[in-house]
C-alpha cells in the first residue's frame, strides 16, 4: 500500500505540473489583450496599456515570464490579478470555499441520489421502473448543467418565490446576523445551484452504478447469499451493494473536475461567488495570473479528488492494491 | 404552452395576492416607523437593490474600468460640480454646485472654485482645496495609468490657493473648462492616500473599502456578489432620501431578470434585448423608465490598406462608402432590433448629447441609387454570380463583430443582406470581445462593429473621427481637414446656439463622406420597482439622481426597514 500511494501521489504531482505550464503557455500565446476591459465605455490609450504591460512583465520572453511565475508560485505567490488589482492568491481563497461548498453538496447529492437510484433500477431491471427512471437519468445526463439551471431558476424562483435565485446569500442582511440565520440563509441560496450540479452528476452515477449492481447481482457470492436463504434486503445491502461500490468510489474521484467545470457556468447562473466564475470571467478578460493560478487550485483539487478515490478503491478492493 | 401560462398566471395571482398583503401590513407598520428628512422634504427610508451583471474591478475611481466602479464611485465620491438633467457640457449654466458651492473664471486660463465649508469626508476630517490639487495629480501620474487622463489635457495645473480655494490654471481658453475641471475627477482624500505610492494605489486597501465625501458611504463589498452603501445621514448637502443602496451582481443578465422578477431587486441599469424589456414589462411590479440613450452603434470602414501603404482597396473610395452606406436601411433594421423603441443615429452622436438635432443631413436608403454609384466606380457584376468585381477582385469584405454582443450580430446579419441585393459580398467574422478589441486596435480589419459610450460633451467626437484620433480611437483613420477644423471651431464656441451649426456641417460632412455606417442607438430605459417614487435619470450617469429617489412608508417592504 505505501509504494501504492507513493507513486500515486508523484502522479499526481506531476500531472499537476504539466497542467500548470500547459495552461501558462495556451493563456499567453492565446490572442488578445489583457488591458481592454471597458474598452467600449472609454477608450484605452496604448501608451497605457504598454505601462501596463511593464507593470506586470509581459513585454518579457514568454521562457523567462514562466521562469519567473514558477519561482514565484514556489514562494507561494501567484502573482496580482491584472483586472482585479490584488494578489491572485487572495481572490482564490476568498471564493474557493464558495467553490468547494457548491461542490461538496453537490457531489454528496449526487451520489446519494445516484446510488439511489442505481440500486432501485438494478432491483427493476427491466421493468417499467427501471425503463422510466433510465429515461429520466438520460435527459438530465444530456442537458446542459447552465440550461437545467436556468429552468430550475425560472419555475422555483420566478414563478413559486420558493427559493432565492442569486447569490450566496440576502442582499440586505449582511453578515452581522447571527450564525445559525446565516448558514441557514446560505444554505436556502445553496439548494438551487447544487441541485443542478448534483442532478446532472447524479444521472450519469445512476448509470454506473445500476450496471455495477446488476453485474454483483450477477455474481456467485450472491447466488451463493441467496442459496443460504438471507433476506433479499441483506443481499442488496450488505454483499451487492458493497461489491459495486468500487467504481463509485472511482466515479467519485473522477466527478471532482465534472463538478469544477460544471460549477463555472452554474456560478455565473446563480451569481454564486466561487472560483469557476472568476476563472470565467479572468478568460475573457485575458487575466493571465487568475487564470493560471485557478488551473493550479484546481488541478491539486482534481489530483486530490483522483488520489483520494485511488486510495478509496484500493482499501475497498485488495486486488487494486496487489496491482 | 397553455399549462405553462396558467402556471405563470397562478404565480402571478398568489404573488399579487401575497404582496398585497404584506404591502397593507407594511404601510401600518412604516407609517408608524417613518422617519422625517434632515431637510424636512419628505420622510426618509428604504433599500435599493440594483441587480448588475458585473461585479467592481476596484472601487478607485481614477482607475476603475467596470460600469459598477463608475456607479459606486458616483455615490461615494463628489464631483466639484454636478451637470443638471439637461447635460449641458458649454457653459456654466448647465452645473450646480457640489463639493465647490461656487467657482468663477479669473481670467480665459484660470478656474477657481470656493469649496463648501461644510463638506466633510465620511472619516470626518474636512474637504480641502489641497485635495483637489492632489486629486489631479493622481489623475494625471503616469503611474497610476487613469484612462480619463487625455481628458485632462488642457489643465496645465491646479493649486490651492487657501484651504477652501482650488486654482485650476489652463493651457488655452475654451467654453468646457469648467466641464473638464469637474466631470472626469471625483475628488480623494489626499490625508488617505498620501503615503502609499502611486503605482499602488489601485490595489491598497483604500480601493476596496474607499473613504469619499458622496451622498452615501462605503459599507461592504462581498466579492463578486454584494456591494453596498449606506446614506450618510449628516451629509453637508443633506441626506438622500434612500437608507441602502446595494449592487447584487448577478452575470448572466436574464438570471438578473428572473432575480428582479422573483424579488432579490428593485432595479436594472439598461435591458438591450427586447425579449428580456418584455419580461419586466409583464410585471405589474416594475415600470421601465426610459431615458436617452448615449450609446451609438456603428460599422468603422478601414480607410487605409492593412499594410498602411495605400488606401483600402474597397473603403479607400469614398463613392463605395457612400454606395453601402446608401444600401443600408437602417430604419427597418432598428425596428427589427427594437421594435418602436430603437433610434437610428443621425451621425457619430447620441440622443444623450446636446447636438443631437433630428433634421442633420444623412445619406438616404436608396439601394438604386446605391447600385448606380457602383456602377460608376467600376464595381459590376461581369460573371454573374451576384457580386460585383473591379479589376478581377470581388467587392467583398470582412466585418468584425464581438461574440458577446447579440445585437450586433442580429443587425450584422440584416446588413449583410442588404448588401447581397446590391452586389456586395459582406463575410461575419464574430470574434471573442477581447481579440476583437485588439484587431480594432491594430487597425487589423475591412471593416468593424463598434459600439461606443459616449460622454454627456460631444468633444468626444475628435477620438472618434478626427485626424488627432488616429492613432487612438479613429479606428478606421478617417481623415478630413475640413471635419477637423469644423469641430475644432465648434467645441471653441462660447455658446450652445453658436455652436449648433457647426456641430451639424461636421455631423454632415462626416455623413457626406460615409466615414462609419451608424447603425442604432439602442434604447435605454431602467427597469425600477414600482414602489420608488421621484425616479428621474441622467443619461450620462442613471444614478446621479438617485439621492431624490424615495421610497413611501405605504409602499415598503422589509428590506426597506
Amino acid at each position: 500500500m505505501p509504494t501504492y500511494l507513493v507513486r500515486r501521489f508523484a502522479l499526481a504531482l506531476v500531472t499537476t505540473a504539466a497542467a500548470v505550464a500547459l495552461t501558462f503557455a495556451l493563456v499567453h500565446l492565446a490572442p488578445g489583450e489583457p488591458f481592454l476591459a471597458g474598452a467600449e465605455e472609454r477608450f484605452v490609450p496604448p501608451e497605457t496599456i504598454a505601462r501596463l504591460r511593464r507593470d506586470f512583465g509581459l513585454d518579457r520572453p514568454l521562457a523567462a515570464q514562466f521562469a519567473r511565475y514558477v519561482a514565484n508560485v514556489a514562494r507561494g505567490d501567484l502573482g496580482e490579478s491584472f483586472t482585479r488589482r490584488r494578489p491572485v492568491a487572495a481572490v482564490i481563497g476568498e471564493t474557493l470555499p464558495a467553490t468547494l461548498l457548491l461542490g461538496g453538496v453537490a457531489l454528496a447529492l449526487s451520489f446519494a441520489l445516484g446510488l439511489g437510484l442505481g440500486v432501485v433500477q438494478a432491483r427493476r431491471a427491466g421493468g417499467l421502473a427501471d425503463a422510466a427512471l433510465s429515461t429520466v437519468a438520460l435527459a438530465l445526463a444530456s442537458v446542459p448543467a447552465f440550461w437545467l439551471g436556468l429552468m430550475l431558476l425560472l419555475v422555483f424562483g420566478e414563478w413559486l418565490h420558493w427559493l432565492p435565485v442569486a447569490g450566496m446569500t440576502d442582499a440586505v442582511a449582511g453578515p452581522s446576523r447571527g450564525w445559525l440565520a446565516l448558514s441557514l440563509d446560505v444554505a436556502r441560496h445553496l439548494v438551487l445551484p447544487a441541485l443542478t450540479l448534483a442532478l446532472v452528476n447524479a444521472a450519469t452515477v445512476a448509470r454506473f452504478h445500476r450496471a455495477a449492481m446488476l453485474e454483483a447481482l450477477g455474481a456467485d457470492f450472491v447466488r451463493a447469499a441467496r442459496a443460504r436463504g438471507l433476506a433479499e434486503a441483506r443481499i442488496l445491502a450488505a454483499h451487492a451493494f458493497r461489491a459495486a461500490l468500487a467504481p463509485a468510489i472511482a466515479l467519485a474521484g473522477l466527478s471532482v473536475p465534472a463538478l469544477l467545470t460544471g460549477s463555472v457556468l452554474v456560478e455565473s447562473v446563480f451569481g454564486w461567488p466561487g472560483m469557476g466564475r472568476v476563472a470565467y470571467e479572468a478568460i475573457f478578460a485575458r487575466d493571465y495570473n487568475v487564470v493560471t493560478g485557478v488551473t493550479v487550485v484546481a488541478a491539486v483539487l482534481v489530483a486530490v479528488g483522483s488520489l483520494l478515490a485511488d486510495i478509496g478503491v484500493a482499501a475497498a478492493d485488495p486486488r487494486v492494491r496487489r496491482a | 404552452m397553455s399549462i405553462s401560462r396558467l402556471t405563470s398566471h397562478a404565480s402571478r395571482l398568489t404573488s399579487h395576492a401575497s404582496r398585497l398583503t404584506s404591502l397593507a401590513a407594511a404601510a401600518l407598520l412604516a407609517t408608524a416607523c417613518a422617519r422625517p428628512e434632515a431637510g424636512g422634504g419628505g420622510p426618509t427610508g428604504g433599500t435599493l437593490v440594483i441587480v448588475t451583471a458585473g461585479d467592481a474591478d476596484v472601487l478607485f475611481p481614477p482607475s476603475g474600468a467596470s460600469t459598477v466602479c463608475a456607479d459606486i464611485s458616483g455615490l461615494v465620491f463628489s464631483r466639484l460640480a454636478e451637470l443638471t438633467l439637461e447635460l449641458n457640457t458649454v457653459d456654466d449654466s448647465g452645473f450646480r454646485p457640489a463639493l465647490a458651492r461656487s467657482w468663477e473664471h479669473a481670467d480665459s486660463l484660470t478656474l477657481v472654485f470656493h469649496l463648501d465649508p461644510r463638506a466633510r469626508w465620511h472619516d470626518g476630517t474636512p474637504v480641502r482645496a489641497e485635495d483637489v490639487a492632489f486629486t489631479y495629480d493622481v489623475y494625471l501620474d503616469t503611474l497610476v495609468g487613469s484612462r480619463f487622463r487625455p481628458n485632462l489635457a488642457a489643465i496645465d495645473s491646479v493649486t490651492a490657493r487657501d484651504s477652501l480655494t482650488a486654482v485650476f490654471h489652463f493651457a488655452r481658453w475654451y467654453p468646457e473648462q469648467l466641464y473638464d475641471a469637474t466631470y472626469h475627477t471625483r475628488i480623494l482624500p489626499r490625508h488617505l492616500l498620501d503615503s502609499i505610492p502611486r503605482g499602488r494605489l489601485a490595489s491598497s486597501a483604500f480601493a476596496r473599502a474607499p473613504v469619499g465625501s458622496g451622498p452615501f458611504r462605503f459599507v461592504r463589498w462581498e466579492a463578486g456578489t454584494i456591494i453596498a452603501v449606506a446614506a450618510d445621514t449628516g451629509h453637508f448637502l443633506g441626506r438622500p432620501r434612500l437608507d441602502r443602496v446595494v449592487w447584487r451582481v448577478v452575470p448572466d443578465l436574464g438570471a438578473g431578470v428572473s432575480a428582479l422578477l422573483a424579488g432579490e431587486g428593485d432595479a436594472i441599469a439598461v435591458l438591450p434585448p427586447r425579449e428580456l424589456r418584455e419580461r419586466v414589462r409583464a410585471d405589474s411590479s416594475f415600470r421601465m423608465v426610459p431615458y436617452a440613450p448615449n450609446a451609438l452603434a456603428f460599422i468603422s470602414f478601414n480607410l487605409r490598406d492593412r499594410d498602411r501603404r495605400g488606401p483600402h482597396p474597397v473603403f479607400g473610395d469614398r463613392a463605395v462608402r457612400r454606395a453601402i452606406a446608401m444600401a443600408v436601411d437602417r430604419a427597418t433594421i432598428v425596428r427589427s432590433l427594437f421594435g418602436a423603441e430603437g433610434e437610428v443615429p443621425v451621425g457619430p452622436t447620441a440622443r444623450a448629447q446636446w447636438i443631437w438635432s433630428d433634421s442633420i443631413r444623412q445619406l438616404p436608403f436608396d439601394s438604386a441609387a446605391a447600385g448606380r454609384l457602383l456602377d460608376e466606380a467600376g464595381w459590376r457584376d461581369g460573371d454573374g454570380d451576384g457580386v460585383r468585381e473591379k479589376g478581377g477582385r470581388p467587392l467583398r469584405f470582412v466585418l468584425l463583430l464581438p461574440t458577446t454582443s447579440r445585437t450586433r450580430q442580429d443587425a450584422a446579419v440584416l446588413i449583410q443582406e442588404q448588401l447581397r441585393r446590391v452586389g456586395v459580398h459582406m463575410l461575419l467574422l464574430p470574434l471573442e470581445f477581447n481579440l476583437f478589441e485588439q484587431r480594432g486596435l491594430r487597425r487589423d480589419f475591412d471593416a468593424i462593429f463598434q459600439s461606443r459610450n459616449l460622454d454627456a460633451s460631444p468633444a468626444g467626437i475628435l477620438q472618434l473621427f478626427a485626424g488627432e484620433g488616429v492613432r487612438h480611437g479613429n479606428y478606421g483613420r478617417y481623415e478630413s481637414p475640413v471635419f477637423d477644423s469644423l469641430v475644432h471651431r465648434a467645441i471653441a464656441t462660447p455658446t450652445r446656439a453658436a455652436a449648433r451649426p457647426l456641430w451639424r456641417e461636421a455631423l454632415e460632412t462626416l455623413n457626406d463622406d460615409a466615414a462609419a455606417l451608424f447603425v442604432f442607438s439602442p434604447p435605454f430605459a431602467a427597469a425600477v420597482h414600482r414602489r420608488f417614487e421621484t425616479v428621474t435619470i441622467r443619461p450620462d450617469e442613471w444614478l446621479a439622481t438617485v439621492t431624490e429617489w424615495s421610497v413611501p412608508p405605504r409602499s415598503r417592504l422589509s428590506r426597506d426597514r
